[in-house]
């Protein structure tokens, strides 16, 4: 049993939200023959912190607080956490190469969502950075301005979340200026169709998933509007 | 870093494993600038990928494109077997409309 200090060092989040989740039902504290201190099972809080679409998506629709350890403020933060996601994934059997593809996928995602929002985050500055190596899962997510109005500066013309986005996965960006422009997602695209790797992005009302055997790079409309960028890495 | 041979060798590892960000492709650039001068116009510059774990287009269109741009013919691409160099090549070949001069 963790004791709740314990607890929010586990889940890096503070005193408070974990009193407050308890009390909300969001993650429910045990307290031993009626007393009034909260306990936590490990087994609980490893669940509790699996689910990283959740956490993600609640962050970025509603700005719902999630455990500490998924949050880079920086992109030194993240890319000192993607090395270390990089160690691990490169000792997991049939990964021994793949996992520089995977690294680079993650890496050109999450450095995206710095790039273009530093000095213009609306508010959070930073991303969501979680993974789960043994399901095989990672999830990227930002509350910055997202695709359409980042993309707006170099082309004024865009006029929907599908249409940016399709530029973004597949035209050169020419003359960078004023903002230097990647062509990171180009070959993120490239790599998830040639490899054995699933990319879920999303960004506005925006959507591509790329999955299965037969995958194809698809823009569509969803029904909900994302704020910043979503992104599921499955492999 | 360097020896001062018929070519000059740049181990990119001494940049670090994983080179990710734009942002630090740039500082790299910007901190390879002094030892570039000292570079006379008729060495070639051997660029080492060993040691380098992942690569990615947005650190290297901060480092190599400048340094083809600078360099043209005379910047030499070792080979490697890394799936994330060979991927980061050919896009950037791809976005610079030139060939990387990689040796075989």
């Amino acid at each position: 049993m963790f004791t709740i200090s314990q607890a929010a060092e586990y889940l890096g989040v503070s005193l408070n939200t974990l009193r407050r989740w308890d009390e909300s039902g969001k993650l429910v504290a045990i307290k031993k023959d009626g007393g009034t201190h909260r306990y936590y099972r490990e087994k609980d809080l490893e669940i509790f912190a699996s689910d990283l679409m959740k956490f993600a998506s609640e962050w970025i629709q509603d700005g719902v607080e999630f455990p500490g350890t998924f949050y880079c403020p920086t992109s030194s933060i993240f890319n000192a956490r993607l090395t270390k996601m990089q160690n691990a994934l490169m000792q997991k059997p049939g990964f021994e190469k793949l996992y520089s593809l995977i690294v680079l996928i993650a890496g050109e995602i999450g450095d995206n969502s710095f790039a273009h929002n530093l000095g213009k985050w609306p508010d959070t500055a930073g991303i969501f950075f979680g993974y789960d190596l043994a399901k095989g899962i990672i999830v990227l997510a930002d509350r910055g301005l997202g695709i359409l109005e980042t993309l707006r500066h170099v082309r004024p013309e865009l006029s929907s979340h599908v249409a940016a986005v399709e530029v973004a996965f597949t035209e050169f960006i020419s003359g960078r200026a004023p903002e230097k422009r990647g062509n990171g997602l180009k070959l993120v695209r490239e790599v998830v169709i040639e490899q054995p790797i699933s990319l879920f992005f999303t960004s506005g009302d925006a959507e591509v998933r790329m999955q299965g055997a037969d995958k194809v790079f698809n823009v569509t409309r969803g029904q909900r509007i994302v704020r910043g960028c979503l992104a599921k890495i499955e492999f | 870093m360097i020896n001062f041979k018929k070519n000059m060798k740049l181990q990119l590892e001494k940049f670090g494993g994983t080179l990710i960000s734009r942002e630090f492709g740039s500082e790299a650039f910007k901190a390879f600038q002094p030892t570039l001068r000292k570079f006379s116009k008729d060495e070639k510059l051997e660029i080492d990928f060993s040691g380098v774990l992942t690569l990615s287009p947005s650190w290297a269109d901060e480092f190599l494109s400048p340094l083809l741009n600078q360099l043209s013919d005379r910047l030499i691409l070792l080979p490697s077997d890394n799936l994330s160099v060979h991927a980061t090549l050919r896009i950037l070949q791809e976005v610079n409309k030139r060939p990387f001069n990689i040796k075989s």
